[in-house]
């Protein structure tokens, strides 16, 4: 701090420091980002090549010509518009009833007021360290004795109720003041009105974004799905295109442009909507890092 | 309900909360803790689903697991998964923080950036494992075409088992990668600047602020991450089954993938049950763990 001079040149070299930085960091991005983004412009660009161009020993980066015959070959292979509806049917009907019984559980832990209240919170929160993946034995059995293999039934009941929807719920609901609760019964309002009419609208954003949890869990699914339709008829598109690949009969490399048309349908519903939903996604997943 | 006499209004409102609960209650009854005892009951007996009849079997399947055949299957399957957890929590951690110092520029094109890069967490696992499949193919992969026009000889990623288990981390951190990032940008961004105007008047460095500010204070995400990735990555399943079916020599066969060869495979619901119940175990000791870790260690923000 001697002279002005000395303080402008550190001043100088400071912004040129920070212009160096600014240009490594956006180097770096972009270089990261492009590595991200490499697998799904691969999937994208195979699956509208030509056999011939999937096998050229130089892989072309972009498709010499474009081929969208290839999706309409997947549907001929394999039943991927079944595969689709069967996935549809089982995403809305595990929405549908984690939601109708996690807002009503919610608002029984919430608001309600019962004797061993909390020892049954604790029984459900108990179910969150015990997962499908080590229960799965006993549950098959159970389903298949019921005659629910390859049904819809089969495969939405295991999952139609989720502990962690019922907590999430419950943690937004207890925010909300228990005065507008006594004023809504006051206008007669059952707890259905309540639910429906003040809790829900007023929670409605960690609803929606908790419900997008659900549904991106409900569309990728595949653990339980794989084990309990085996079947052709109830196969939803997670498991039906690993099949898929298996249909080539050990020829898989030669098929690829296919295999990947049939990816690329796959996950379009969910891809669309991250980028419609985008600023929901990410709250969904960041409110439950902050409770 | 309403006209009757004998019951308070109170106690008539608290059942009818308390039927609010029930189908939750009765549901996680029926899926989730019969069938844990269900299992116990499995693992005394010889159930083959081959087979029409059962028997109990005593402490047959439990000695199999720890002092038979099956041993040396159950020390793999920990390692596997041991060794995927390690893998998937540095990624996640490590490269999330990594990803969130490079992204956090707070422009519209790092925005567009950052959604890209966490796009791939809902990239169904299916589709992202064949586009890896194809990706890392021994002769028709890109990644060694690359390799071999920088001079570098051809890897059979998924059928050596010294790589199986890292091509497995390489699709799985694909996906979890810029989950970390935004979680720890999301972190970041709630960290009061005050701080590191304090710092900066006292002469420090942006590394001694990042190393005395920003980890400390994200201690608590960093923790919420650990857990939640420790626990989840434990459950792998989807990835190893794909990619490898647990393969080469079993070299990816990770616990989950363990049981369900031994149930739908095999058959073999009494050996699937011993195994299910062990790792049940070990899911609940990590828990345990990892909370008391998180009770002593975390720095809260007052």
């Amino acid at each position: 701090m001697k002279g002005t001079n000395s303080s402008l040149e550190r001043q100088l070299a400071a912004q040129r420091k920070k212009k160096i930085v600014t240009g490594v960091q956006y180097t770096l991005a972009i270089i990261v980002t492009l590595i991200v983004i490499f697998p799904l412009y691969w999937m994208i660009s195979s699956s509208v090549k030509s056999q011939d161009e999937i096998l050229l020993l130089k892989p072309t980066l972009w498709p010499h010509e474009i081929h969208l015959e290839n999706y309409s070959n997947v549907f001929n292979r394999v039943n991927f518009g079944k595969y689709y509806y069967n996935t549809i049917v089982m995403t809305a009907g595990i929405l549908g009833s984690q939601i109708i019984t996690g807002v009503f559980a919610a608002y029984g832990f919430s608001k309600g007021k019962f004797k061993g209240q909390n020892a049954c919170f604790i029984f459900v929160l108990g179910a969150l360290m015990i997962p499908l993946q080590v229960t799965f034995i006993p549950i098959f059995i159970m389903c298949a004795n019921w005659g629910m293999s390859d049904t819809f039934l089969g495969l939405i009941l295991p999952e139609c109720i989720s502990p962690y929807y019922i907590f999430m719920l419950r943690q937004t609901f207890m925010a909300i003041d228990d005065s507008y609760i006594d004023a809504a019964k006051v206008d007669g309002l059952g707890r259905i009105g309540i639910i429906t009419k003040i809790l829900t609208p007023m929670c409605k954003s960690t609803l929606f974004t908790t419900t997008l949890v659900t549904f991106t869990n409900g569309w990728n699914s595949y653990f339980w799905p794989k084990i309990i339709a085996k079947n052709e008829q109830r196969r939803v598109l997670t498991v039906g295109l690993a099949q898929l690949k298996n249909t080539f009969a050990g020829q898989a490399t030669m098929n690829n442009h296919e295999i990947m048309a049939g990816a690329v349908m796959a996950i379009l519903p969910v891809v669309v909507m991250f980028f419609i939903f985008q600023k929901y996604m990410l709250t969904g997943y960041s409110k439950a890092a902050m409770k | 309900m309403e006209q009757n006499t004998f019951l308070k209004p109170r106690t008539i409102s608290a059942i009818k909360d308390f039927i609010c609960v029930l189908p939750a209650l009765v549901f996680l009854g029926i899926f989730t803790y019969y069938p844990i005892c269900k299992l116990i009951q499995i693992s005394f007996t010889d159930w083959n689903l081959l087979n029409d009849t059962w028997n109990y079997v005593g402490l047959k399947n439990w000695i199999w697991l720890f002092n038979g055949s099956g041993t040396k299957h159950l020390l793999n399957s920990l390692k596997v998964t041991v060794l995927y957890s390690i893998g998937e929590l540095t990624i996640t951690l490590l490269g999330g923080l990594a990803f969130a110092l490079i992204f956090g520029r707070l422009n519209k094109t790092f925005s567009i950036m950052r959604a890209i890069v966490f796009m791939p967490k809902y990239v169904a696992m299916s589709s992202a494992a064949v586009v890896f499949l194809w990706i890392l193919n021994t002769d028709t992969g890109i990644l060694n075409y690359l390799l071999n026009c920088v001079g570098l000889p051809s890897v059979d990623w998924l059928g050596n088992r010294n790589t199986a288990l890292l091509s497995v981390l390489m699709l799985t951190g694909w996906r979890a990668i810029g989950y970390g990032m935004m979680i720890y940008l999301s972190a970041m961004i709630g960290i009061s600047k005050d701080y590191y105007e304090a710092a900066s008047l006292d002469g420090a460095t942006a590394v001694q602020s990042f190393f005395k500010i920003t980890l400390p204070m994200l201690s608590p995400t960093t923790l919420f991450l650990f857990v939640t990735t420790f626990i989840s990555s434990m459950k792998v399943f989807q990835s190893v089954d794909i990619l490898t079916s647990g393969g080469p020599y079993r070299a990816t066969e990770v616990f989950v993938y363990t049981i369900y060869k031994y149930a739908m495979e095999d058959f073999r619901m009494d050996r699937a049950s011993v195994v299910a119940i062990a790792f049940f175990v070990l899911l609940l000791v990590v828990t345990a763990s990892t909370f008391k870790i998180s009770n002593s260690s975390v720095h809260y923000d007052s």
